[in-house]
């Protein structure tokens, strides 16, 4: 909020209040506030869209300005016709055209991510578990034995082909517990998380916008 | 930065490295004392009085493995960075299209440094480089030209090709399941615990006379979670259109909105109940994030719908909905493969299908043989990665001090490789 | 005074818990209302007070500080700015501290964002780094020392694009100025010209799109501040060596203030944060004994 005016900040902390109101209960406070939150954000993003991809990325790309030196770019005029097909859904006779250029954002993504996520996610990932589980300290010999586990015992939770029944089933639970305690690690940081947001928001409430319901009444 | 030197490199690449160094420098020992004595008798040298040595071994080559629109210039840091007057502050590259002997200075890297990559050539052109070492005081040695490179199009990366192997193996092993599943042959899934849950959580809905609601993620149609959490939701639509119960899907995507009316209205007519299905239930809220998840928690407070899905991609909102859902006291099905926010959906939900178990919920509720098929091929893929963890850390802890990374992988594979004569 | 009042607030609000603690024994357990209220106040007395608490700075911290702090003048980096306002408590402090050091260093920031209010984010940021009197000192100059090219739509293909070259993604900055003609831009073609890729990341696009994209496919070193939701998803690349270091939440913010010398907004609030958190705790507890109780009560 370097910059924003004192109206601003005003109707800002007002709203911050409204919101807040809710954890009382709902009430017709919250609910004015929730849906000012709604309709301007759906506005934003339909300017924010407007200008990013329609008039920053396509008109500027295929009719750059004068003296910018750049060349039209004639891959997008391909990009803006999926995007009408898109449209053509209004159009009840002509509606199953919409279905292409959804095919070619399913089909794009795939091929792109296919390498992407088996190199980072996969290969990568797997090939950092394959340390030497003998370490030169206690703790890190118990660090690498519990790698090594964790993720045979977690792949084996997502294996199925096969019941989860003696040893296997076993090894499955042991896999199940190294979840849960990643989902509890997980769970404490979220907390901190959300603490931050409502620290973050308590500041401005005591900080700007307190300094400057000072100033205005 | 090349992809190499972010990687550790292994004591044995290490060692062979400086060995070949070694013999290089060997060999090439009496030929670098000839060229001294010419320098010193070349009248030039009085000019460049005061000036570094000049690199030595200036390389240029082809980029490997690109579409020919880069060189990767290298060559022997100068004496006088390493040791003798310490006073290198860098070096200059400088580049001549060949034929001419015009050379350009493209850019200048740090002391120390020894490669460059020349990027954004034209394919199929010669050049040719040199390499001058430059003081802070301004003074630059004589450049080192290179040999003639011309930049060189592949369409293989040879360096990938332990990838494509691998990838070859599980797409196999995904297309050879999908084959047979299609030919109708039984695939055994093991039980999932949530599934089962689906038709009593629609079945207590009814009962109590109030709606379901459906969150198909808050990612659009290019995730695949969402597309799972579509699949279910054709189920599910299809039992509250037999149950004549009622189904809110609000969606923060509208791609994914138009995707759930089709699903939606489908399964409404598959279900023989096309009359029944209101498109104004399955609405676009806002792509704004919280605004959303307030629009949702308005629903969820005002309709007190008895049965809330969750099936998709979840990010921050996973707990502010799960726990508005808990205070209405609605059953509370949720799925997703958004490891940041299981924790949640596991505290506050009756049944949660973690990570992967939402796909495979989504090809045993669809008994579709591509999604069956993809699920086996990737038990074949968890098969070789538990195979490759318990048999690394084995070799690892049996073997080196340093453990493996991905370049040990690179390197088995192109020996593999070139015993077949692939590659180059 | 505003500690003194303070720190007497949070020990009222201590002792009181007690009662709560009772009440529950008895089996007349407090409404979540209550547990809010103790949450405000235990998250927002602290800011009255200005003491820092001490801060430990952990090793995937001290990797991020070691890394920036080890490139030489006019090292480029990158600066991706993926995240909008709701998340700035956490990431604000982190970027804050970034410009300064990196201002500090005489390193040459280029700024960008997958998301469209990052770059905003990021004129805050610099905004405020440049109050600081040691900034102030080097000048840094728009154009010069750093550039903002803005927001590019089309989430992580256009990392994928400016791996053939920036330019094609962001053919101008954000004050409309074409690429060629920005000082600090000359001679950077793609990621092989960047020294340094840093991130902040509320979510998606965000860090695990620059590791499979900037660091697993063109070989770019990357640090990251995250959100603490994100974080525990990011740890997994840290350890597979994808990335040099992470900043997690509020606490990676403070260590990283501390690591650099700078303390500012993110260790200020890591004591709400501390006090916050020992009142989650403290309920925990208390909501466990409410829980066995009424467990005992069903059984016996």
């Amino acid at each position: 909020m370097a910059d924003a005016s004192p109206i601003g900040i005003f109707i800002a902390g007002v709203l911050t209040l409204g919101i807040f109101s809710f954890l009382y209960k709902d009430n017709p406070v919250y609910k004015v506030c929730e849906a000012i939150f709604i309709g301007v954000s759906a506005a934003y993003w339909a300017v924010e869209y407007f200008y990013s991809a329609l008039y920053k990325k396509f008109w500027l790309g295929v009719i750059p300005p004068e003296g910018s030196g750049a060349d039209p770019d004639m891959w997008l005029w391909g990009g803006a016709i999926l995007g009408v097909l898109m449209l053509c859904r209004m159009i009840p006779k002509i509606n199953w055209l919409s279905r292409w250029p959804l095919a070619f954002i399913v089909g794009a993504t795939a091929g792109l991510y296919m390498m992407t996520f088996f190199v980072s996610n996969a290969m990568n990932q797997i090939a950092s578990t394959m340390q030497p589980l003998i370490q030169d300290t206690f703790l890190a010999t118990l660090g690498s034995f519990t790698v090594a586990i964790g993720t045979v015992t977690g792949l084996i939770y997502f294996f199925f082909s096969k019941e989860h029944k003696g040893i296997f089933g076993g090894a499955a639970k042991v896999g199940i517990w190294f979840l849960m305690v990643t989902f509890g690690a997980s769970f404490g940081y979220t907390v901190m998380s959300r603490m931050s947001l409502l620290i973050g928001r308590l500041d401005f409430l005591f900080s700007s916008w307190a300094t400057n319901f000072g100033q205005m009444f | 930065m090349s992809r190499l030197s972010r990687l550790s490199i292994s004591r044995k690449t290490f060692l062979t490295s400086l060995l070949s160094l070694l013999v290089f420098a060997a060999y090439s020992a009496p030929l670098l004392a000839q060229d001294s004595d010419i320098s010193v008798t070349d009248s030039t040298s009085a000019e460049l009085e005061g000036a570094p040595a000049a690199p030595t071994n200036v390389l240029a080559v082809d980029h490997k493995y690109d579409i020919g629109e880069a060189v990767d210039v290298s060559w022997d840091l100068s004496f006088d960075d390493t040791a003798g007057m310490r006073n290198v502050a860098g070096y200059i590259i400088y580049r001549s299209v060949a034929g001419s002997a015009e050379f350009d200075s493209i850019g200048a890297v740090f002391s120390l440094t020894s490669s460059f990559a020349d990027i954004g050539l034209t394919r199929g052109e010669t050049y040719q480089y040199s390499v001058s070492s430059y003081t802070l005081s301004g003074q630059v040695s004589e450049p080192i030209v290179s040999a003639e490179v011309t930049t060189e199009r592949e369409w293989f990366d040879w360096d990938e090709v332990w990838v494509f192997i691998l990838l070859v193996l599980i797409g196999g092993s995904v297309m050879y399941f999908i084959y047979h599943a299609r030919k109708g042959k039984q695939m055994f899934l093991r039980k999932i615990a949530g599934l089962q849950a689906v038709e009593e959580a629609i079945g207590r809905a009814t009962e109590m006379g109030r709606p379901i609601l459906f969150i198909p993620g808050i990612h659009d149609m290019d995730d695949v979670q969402t597309i799972a959490g579509m699949t279910i939701l054709a189920k599910v639509a299809k039992q509250v259109a037999e149950y004549e119960s009622r189904i809110f899907v609000p969606t923060r995507a509208s791609l994914a909105m138009t995707a759930a009316r089709e699903t939606v209205r489908e399964a409404y007519m598959t279900a023989g109940r096309v009359d029944a299905y209101r498109a104004d239930d399955i609405y676009y809220v806002t792509d704004e994030q919280f605004g959303y998840v307030a629009a949702v928690n308005g629903i969820m407070t005002r309709d007190k719908p008895a049965t809330c899905f969750y099936l998709g991609a979840f990010f921050a909102e996973s707990l502010i909905l799960a726990e508005t859902g808990n205070s209405i006291g609605a059953i509370q099905i949720a799925g997703t493969a958004q490891p940041a926010q299981l924790p949640f959906f596991v505290a506050a939900c009756d049944y949660t299908l973690i990570g992967e178990e939402l796909f495979a919920a989504s090809a045993y509720l669809s008994g579709e043989a591509k999604q069956l098929g993809s699920l086996k091929g990737q038990d074949v893929g968890k098969v070789i990665a538990m195979a490759a963890v318990l048999i690394g850390a084995v070799l690892a802890t049996l073997g080196s001090e340093e453990g493996m990374n991905i370049e040990t992988f690179r390197g088995a594979f192109h020996g593999i490789w070139s015993v077949f004569g692939g590659g180059q | 005074m505003g500690n003194t009042l303070a720190i007497i607030g949070m020990a009222l609000l201590g002792l009181s818990l007690i009662y709560v603690l009772y009440r529950t024994i008895i089996g007349n357990p407090v409404s979540r209302r209550v547990v809010f209220v103790y949450v405000a106040f235990a998250a927002g007395l602290p800011l009255f007070m200005d003491l820092l608490p001490p801060v430990h700075v952990t090793p995937d911290v001290q990797a991020l500080v070691d890394a920036l702090e080890e490139l030489p003048p006019n090292s480029k980096i990158l600066a991706a700015f993926d995240y909008d306002p709701p998340s700035a408590p956490e990431l604000q402090p982190m970027a804050e501290a970034f410009f300064k050091m990196a201002f500090k260093n005489d390193l040459d920031v280029i700024v960008m964002g997958l998301w469209p209010q990052g770059p905003q984010q990021a004129d805050q940021a610099i905004a405020a780094a440049l109050l600081d009197p040691d900034v102030q000192a080097m000048n840094p100059q728009y154009g010069i020392d750093y550039v903002n090219l803005g927001f590019q739509s089309g989430n992580e293909f256009v990392i994928q694009r400016m791996g053939s070259g920036f330019k094609a993604m962001f053919s101008r900055d954000q004050r409309q100025t074409p690429y060629d003609s920005i000082p600090v831009l000359q001679n950077i073609v793609n990621f092989s010209n960047i020294d340094f890729v840093m991130n902040f990341s509320a979510g998606k696009p965000g860090t695990v799109e620059w590791v499979q994209f900037a660091v697993d496919r063109f070989g770019a070193t990357l640090g990251a501040g995250n959100t603490a939701v994100q974080a525990p998803q990011i740890y997994p690349y840290l350890r597979a060596n994808q990335m040099v270091g992470l900043l997690g939440g509020m606490s990676g913010a403070a260590e990283f203030e501390k690591a650099l010398g700078m303390p500012g907004a993110g260790s200020t609030m890591l004591l709400s944060q501390i006090s916050t958190h020992a009142i989650v705790i403290l309920f925990i507890i208390i909501g466990n004994t409410a829980y066995f109780r009424t467990r005992k009560r069903k059984n016996g």
